[in-house]
């Protein structure tokens, strides 16, 4: 549909090379740059928040669609690496994100091979209406591990 | 195999198979063998979303035009679907137990749901919508979804 809704943030300099976050859901934050790219570690980042959006999101989605899809969700835990790639004219850009969510489901007595497919068409799902994931240029890859237990 | 009609709204194509009927709220309709196919238009199952649980009512049911044939669980939503034309439900797609997503995947030929046994199909039949009416009246809707 064509509805819309926005989202904002605000960003302040604190001299040198640090910044303060201010996000419209409430939590505000120091910020600066990774340590490779004349920043400071142990804080916030850009490259961070890109690839927690897009984490965060994921999952936010596939605890919905595993509601919708009604699973016994125990435990979902997942990495996701975002691969940064500096061109020749030194612009650089994500080309990859990779998730590799671990999922536990309960079988609660269902055939195994049918719940198993449940969650994988839910982690579809969750990718498919990923609000992040639909607005990056990056190319996404997900590789479940999924466990169902009797 | 069925031969489409097709158009695209925004960035939405959207098929109409050229060989049965339709009701207005995007159930088709086809007539075989002296009973009739129903299922979701691919509109409809786009509009809906992936689906996760299609629950069709069970064979013996009888209805009424307009009466409730199925409710469809969709990631996104619950969608009641309302039977088109009145008569007793002979047939349930049973392979919508282990793979609704067929609905998804082919609204027009796996994905069917269920066969009635029509009470008057020569009446029902009537008030249904010819593919290229059901196409207009379709994009009608669909354009207004976009405007809001």
């Amino acid at each position: 549909m064509g509805q819309t809704s926005t989202y904002s943030t605000t960003v302040r300099w604190k001299g040198e090379h640090w910044g303060h976050l201010a996000m419209g859901n409430g939590p505000e934050m120091d910020f600066s740059a990774p340590p490779d790219a004349h920043g400071h570690a142990g804080v916030f980042t850009p490259e961070d928040a890109f690839v927690a959006a897009a984490n965060t999101c994921i999952m936010m989605m596939f605890i919905w669609a595993a509601e919708r899809f009604k699973l016994h969700l125990l435990a979902y835990e997942c990495r996701t690496e975002g691969t940064k790639l500096i061109e020749l004219d030194r612009t650089e850009i994500f080309t990859r994100l990779q998730f590799r969510p671990s999922i536990r489901v309960a079988a609660d007595g269902e055939n195994l091979e049918v719940v198993e497919g449940r969650v994988r068409r839910a982690m579809q799902s969750a990718q498919k209406y990923s609000l992040v994931a639909n607005s990056v240029k990056s190319e996404i890859v997900i590789e479940p591990e999924i466990v169902i237990e009797e | 195999m069925s031969e489409y009609l097709e158009t695209t709204v925004d960035k939405f194509v959207f098929r109409v198979a050229a060989d049965r009927l339709y009701g207005a709220e995007g159930v088709w309709v086809q007539a075989q063998d002296g009973n009739v196919r129903v299922g979701m238009t691919d509109y409809l199952q786009q509009r809906s979303g992936d689906v996760a649980f299609a629950h069709v009512k069970p064979v013996g049911t009888k209805l009424a035009a307009g009466d409730e044939l199925a409710e469809i669980e969709t990631v996104k939503a619950n969608v009641s679907l309302f039977s088109p034309i009145g008569g007793t439900v002979v047939e349930v797609n049973t392979e919508l137990d282990r793979g609704p997503e067929i609905i998804n995947e082919s609204p027009y030929e796996k994905g069917w749901l269920a066969v009635i046994e029509a009470a008057d199909w020569e009446s029902d039949r009537a008030k249904l919508l010819d593919p290229q009416a059901y196409l207009s009246a379709m994009r009608s809707q669909a354009e207004q979804e976009l405007i809001g």
